[in-house]
């Protein structure tokens, strides 16, 4: 796959408030790259050194082969879709999608059939002669993504396009835009503040925290296996439970400790030598705690701070001796039990990851079959 | 016991119907949600029954008293805000002793109800604070309290949490299903958020143009739509539908699908010809080896989703179906087409007015 955007060391302040460190990533021509990241983490910054909006302090950013350092944006030929639609409000939503090649000078024959083409990939063809005053926001939103794939390029980005929709409207636009990346064969790079959402878009997704990119890879490899304690964290809902402990030898073996969990741990072949003992985040995902049915003595008792349903599961959140811990049950079996009450847990410590507090960077995981 | 009665009730903007000719009642003692997009009318309903808007035509009863005509001040309603309502520069004791003043409360008896609402609501140690001082959720925690102390016959939230962040949301959740087990006044509470109905709603009361399409406990309305909008709306993703056919044979009616391995026999008569399938993502069972009633389907795509299940899309002649499954297998994982069947226990029928069927489906022997 041939590299058409790569970002090579690029950082990013203003005044002296750094925004964007360090950032290394390159696109692939057919990738569909999710830029994920909490809300104000950068992403929208670093879309715009892309299109030549902001310069970087440092580092540089090559496009299609070429330093792009001090390139105009209007030569870079990107296509882009903000988060706000940025509709025109006098103007049809014809001239709305036609504008960007109105921008190149392109003439009214050439402009028809691109403007026709791109709103029957998003079928709003009826919606043409409208004002954007008249549209709905799902409708807007479509609009919006029209307008960013006319121009005739490879390279599009879309700035967390769906935050602010309601639910049942993401769900339906994020199928339209996947299957609008996988037609047009084109490299799609997509910002975006929803974890489920870039789970299901991306091709290959870049965890973006605390100003730099933690952590790249495809989707299921970055979740099953995180490396970095910002992917586990952040990457998932309900996001992942974090415990302070630390890992300590014992005999011959490695154990790591909590304030309520004590399991033996495998080290990462990398990451043999440490200190002893070591400072460590403990990180557990919502669907590795499971109710126990205390059989072996081993499970922990929590109590209900509170269960919310989503109809196919249910998030329950705990309070365990002075943790909160977050629990979500995806059997369709759904409790009967409610704020207040009491329940036994228990968990497989070889979903527990164990990270290195002051890197970030993982150590390793606990061992299969103990039961924490 | 009193209730709210609302008969015929309709609300027009010029051409625009936005809430449609309805009839309902809000027990006393509960909470009732009402759900639905932007748009379906649930707030316009909310600011009719608190006074805020005239219906058109239709009537609102509280009990024996006739509120539609009603001024807001007179109808003892307390509301919730999604901007919590709250002086600044001055104590949350005295923030909730304002609308007991206005009422004119003599002093003994308001310094009485503060004292137990502040107790009701947990907010004892923040009473002397000034109320800038408060986060987010406390702050829509004393817009409660104020909305309480006077004891109104009728309470009314209008997406309090609108502006509370993930994290707090907790938090608030917590508080009102703790609050709203003790009060025994009637409690609307309007939301656009499936979640939030789904876990403090005693009663959801499903809204879509105007109309009240259904209403239920939680659990009901997720696994019983009457409608197919309410399959659709509810759960992420929503229902599933595929199309059906509806065979008259001499026996009994049958079912015939591309996703049914052999036809259903259908238990009631009169169905449309045309009908539709629905069933939930979680409902449908995937394997990677043959089992009995499964039909075989290519698989498109898979990604991770809530609680780190996989949503499989997989297709059957062209349609496309999505599943949720927990602890996929590695060959399940790998295989190009699985094995899928709609247990019939799960199926949900609908005829082509999209309304529900009732019906007991069972496989027809051999």
């Amino acid at each position: 796959m041939d590299t058409v955007v790569e970002f090579k060391g690029v950082a990013k302040q203003y005044g002296n408030l750094p925004v964007l460190e360090d950032i290394n990533l390159s696109v692939g021509q057919d990738d569909f790259m999710v830029i994920y990241g909490l809300p104000s983490s950068g992403k929208t910054v670093l879309l715009r050194l892309l299109m030549g909006l902001e310069d970087p302090d440092a580092g540089d950013i090559i496009l299609r082969g070429e330093n792009v350092h001090h390139m105009p944006p209007k030569i870079r030929n990107i296509g882009y879709v903000p988060q706000d639609f940025a509709l025109i409000p006098h103007k049809t939503i014809y001239e709305n999608i036609a504008y960007p090649l109105r921008l190149m000078k392109k003439s009214t024959l050439e402009i028809k059939p691109v403007v026709e083409r791109a709103a029957s990939m998003l079928s709003i063809e009826a919606l043409l002669d409208k004002l954007p005053t008249q549209l709905s926001g799902g409708q807007k939103q479509r609009v919006a993504v029209a307008r960013g794939i006319v121009k005739e390029t490879q390279i599009y980005l879309f700035d967390d396009p769906l935050a602010g929709l309601d639910f049942k409207l993401r769900e339906k636009l994020i199928d339209d835009l996947r299957r609008l990346q996988e037609d047009l064969t084109v490299c799609f790079i997509y910002a975006s503040s929803d974890p489920i959402e870039s789970l299901t878009l991306a091709a290959r997704i870049a965890v973006l925290h605390e100003k730099t990119i933690r952590e790249i890879g495809d989707p299921q490899s970055i979740y099953l296996h995180p490396h970095h304690l910002s992917t586990i964290d952040i990457l998932g809902f309900p996001r992942a439970n974090l415990l302070d402990g630390r890992v300590f030898r014992k005999a011959s073996e490695i154990w790591c400790q909590t304030n309520f969990l004590e399991f033996p741990i495998a080290m990462d072949a990398e990451a043999s030598a440490f200190e002893n003992p070591l400072d460590v985040t403990v990180a557990v995902r919502p669907e590795s705690i499971q109710k126990a049915f205390d059989r072996d003595g081993k499970s922990l008792t929590a109590d209900i701070y509170l269960r919310e349903d989503l109809g196919a599961e249910e998030i329950i959140y705990l309070n365990i001796q002075d943790s909160s811990l977050t629990m979500v049950n995806s059997s369709s079996q759904n409790g009967h039990y409610d704020v207040g009450d009491q329940i036994s847990i228990c968990m497989n410590t070889a979903s527990i990851f164990v990270f290195e507090k002051e890197t970030g960077i993982r150590i390793g995981r606990g061992v299969d079959n103990f039961n924490a | 016991m009193p209730e709210i009665r609302v008969e015929n009730l309709t609300k027009k903007f010029k051409d625009v119907v936005a809430v449609d000719d309805l009839t309902f009642s809000f027990p006393e003692g509960q909470v009732t949600c009402l759900l639905g997009p932007s748009g379906c009318g649930k707030t316009t309903l909310l600011r009719m029954i608190a006074g805020l808007e005239p219906p058109t035509s239709g009537s609102i009863n509280f009990g024996k008293i006739d509120l539609t005509q009603l001024a807001t001040r007179k109808r003892n309603i307390g509301m919730v805000f999604q901007y919590p309502v709250v002086y600044r520069g001055i104590s949350v004791y005295k923030n909730i002793e304002l609308p007991l003043l206005r009422r004119k409360i003599p002093e003994k008896e308001r310094r009485q109800r503060i004292e137990e609402v502040l107790e009701l609501l947990n907010l004892q140690d923040q009473a002397t604070k000034d109320s800038s001082q408060l986060d987010n959720v406390s702050r829509q925690k004393v817009s409660v309290a104020r909305a309480i102390s006077y004891r109104p016959d009728i309470i009314l939230f209008d997406e309090p949490m609108t502006n509370i962040d993930a994290n707090s949301k907790v938090q608030f959740s917590h508080f009102f299903k703790e609050l709203s087990k003790k009060l025994n006044q009637v409690i609307v509470y309007v939301t656009h958020d499936q979640t939030e109905a789904m876990t403090l709603a005693d009663q959801i009361a499903l809204m879509e143009d105007g109309r009240i399409v259904q209403c239920n406990e939680p659990r009901t309305l997720y696994n019983e739509p009457e409608e197919v909008f309410g399959g659709w709306f509810l759960g992420n993703p929503g229902m599933n539908f595929v199309d059906a056919r509806c065979e008259q044979t001499a026996g009994n009616d049958l079912l015939i699908s591309s996703f049914l391995k052999s036809p259903l026999s259908i238990s009631t008569h009169g169905l449309d010809r045309e009908v539709t399938i629905g069933i939930r993502p979680e409902h449908i069972k995937v394997s990677e080896t043959i089992f009995s009633n499964a039909v075989s389907a290519k698989v498109k795509r898979k990604s991770i989703t809530v609680g780190g299940q996989f949503l499989f899309v997989f297709e059957v002649d062209e349609v496309e179906v999505k599943a949720k499954v927990s602890h996929p297998s590695n060959e399940l994982m790998t295989a190009p087409s699985v094995w899928v069947e709609f247990p019939v226990e799960r199926i949900v029928l609908f005829n082509q007015n999209q309304k529900r069927v009732h019906a007991d489906l069972t496989y027809v022997r051999k």
